[in-house]
């Protein structure tokens, strides 16, 4: 399991579990699963989904980054709004 | 019962003016509620940022980002002044004016040129009251501030800044301690003071390399300090209505008791004086 957490400049849109994490990196999409290698990578803008047992959820990103690091996955974006 | 009539007057306009200031602290504190919230749910995305330009930055790195330039000499500083758009807080907005003027007074007796930038409807009355020169300014900010805000204002300077046309930038606002304490504090935010680092760097893979993501995340660390610049203020601005208005409703309360101490006293002195009227009209008969 990852724990993933979505953070945007002004609130935290996301906190919690997910079985993977597909997110729109600077130069496209990169997928994290369990046991990544401790990763920091810059953000372009795009879709990113976390993938929980059942569903999907979607959030519209745009710049900053995101880093791996032990099973804990962090998306710092200025912008970060939920899709439903 | 001339007296008397005028200090019932009064003391009707006194609990008036009491139920006007209970009425603005009930305000302030729940506004305030939200504007902490405001205030504490800025801090995770702050901490990231730092968190991560902490690890990537390396002293080695300075000179290539312009953002983190040491000007050799300071010729032209920038301060942004946030300031709250109304009064009725005490000593809030004149606080932050303060220090926004002692801040200019120092920049220029340094022999730099200094350009103001006001935030706020307060801040701004006051610079014009003065006839100091106001570089811009902006008063549709409001309650709510958000992060289109904080690019709005300091983008521009960011950009002078790269540029060379600034040498500086502070930010003077109102620090959210607690709704207690909101000393106004003046901050550099360029060239950027790059965060310290906590304990020992990992090792990350780094996409596509730490200079390419120091690039795009230093622009967003300066956007989200003038970002918690305008909700810490804000909060703060709240903080200092509900004392302000707090002392307000408590010192009505204490007039209101003097006057009606007073009032009564009165009364009491007239009746007092009808009846030794009466009985000396009953005795002369």
């Amino acid at each position: 399991m990852l724990t993933v957490s979505v953070i945007s400049a002004e609130a935290t849109v996301f906190e919690g579990q997910a079985n993977s994490v597909v997110a729109p990196a600077f130069d496209g999409e990169v997928g994290i699963l369990t046991g990544h290698a401790p990763m920091i990578t810059a953000l372009g803008q795009g879709t990113l989904r976390v993938e929980q047992s059942g569903d999907t959820l979607r959030f519209s990103v745009a710049g900053g980054f995101l880093q791996v690091v032990d099973n804990q996955v962090r998306v710092v974006t200025e912008r970060a709004s939920i899709n439903r | 019962m001339a007296k008397g009539r005028e200090l019932k007057s009064r003391i009707k306009s006194v609990e008036g003016t009491r139920k006007i200031t209970r009425t603005m602290e009930m305000v302030s504190t729940s506004k305030l509620k939200r504007a902490q919230d405001r205030v504490i749910a800025a801090r995770p995305y702050a901490r990231a940022l730092a968190d991560v330009i902490a690890d990537l930055y390396s002293p080695a790195l300075a000179e290539e980002f312009p953002l983190l330039r040491q000007p050799v000499a300071m010729t032209r500083a920038a301060v942004l002044l946030i300031t709250s758009n109304r009064g009725l807080a005490g000593a809030f907005n004149a606080n932050l004016i303060r220090e926004a003027r002692q801040l200019l007074g120092r920049l220029r007796s340094d022999g730099a040129a200094a350009d103001l930038h006001v935030v706020g409807r307060k801040g701004l009355g006051y610079f014009r009251y003065i006839g100091a020169p106001v570089a811009s300014s902006r008063i549709d900010i409001g309650d709510r501030p958000r992060a289109e805000h904080a690019s709005e204002l300091v983008d521009g300077l960011m950009g002078d800044f790269v540029a060379g046309r600034l040498d500086a930038v502070y930010v003077v606002y109102a620090k959210y301690n607690s709704p207690l304490s909101t000393p106004p504090t003046a901050d550099r935010i360029l060239p950027v003071a790059p965060p310290e680092r906590k304990g020992t760097a990992r090792d990350y893979l780094l996409f596509p390399s730490a200079e390419a993501i120091l690039t795009a995340l230093l622009p967003l660390y300066v956007r989200n300090a003038v970002y918690r610049a305008l909700v810490e203020t804000a909060a703060g601005e709240q903080g200092a209505r509900r004392t302000a208005m707090k002392s307000a409703t408590d010192n009505a309360g204490e007039m209101l008791n003097v006057l009606r101490r007073t009032y009564n006293r009165a009364r009491q002195a007239q009746i007092t004086q009808e009846i030794a009227e009466i009985v000396g009209g009953a005795e002369a008969l």
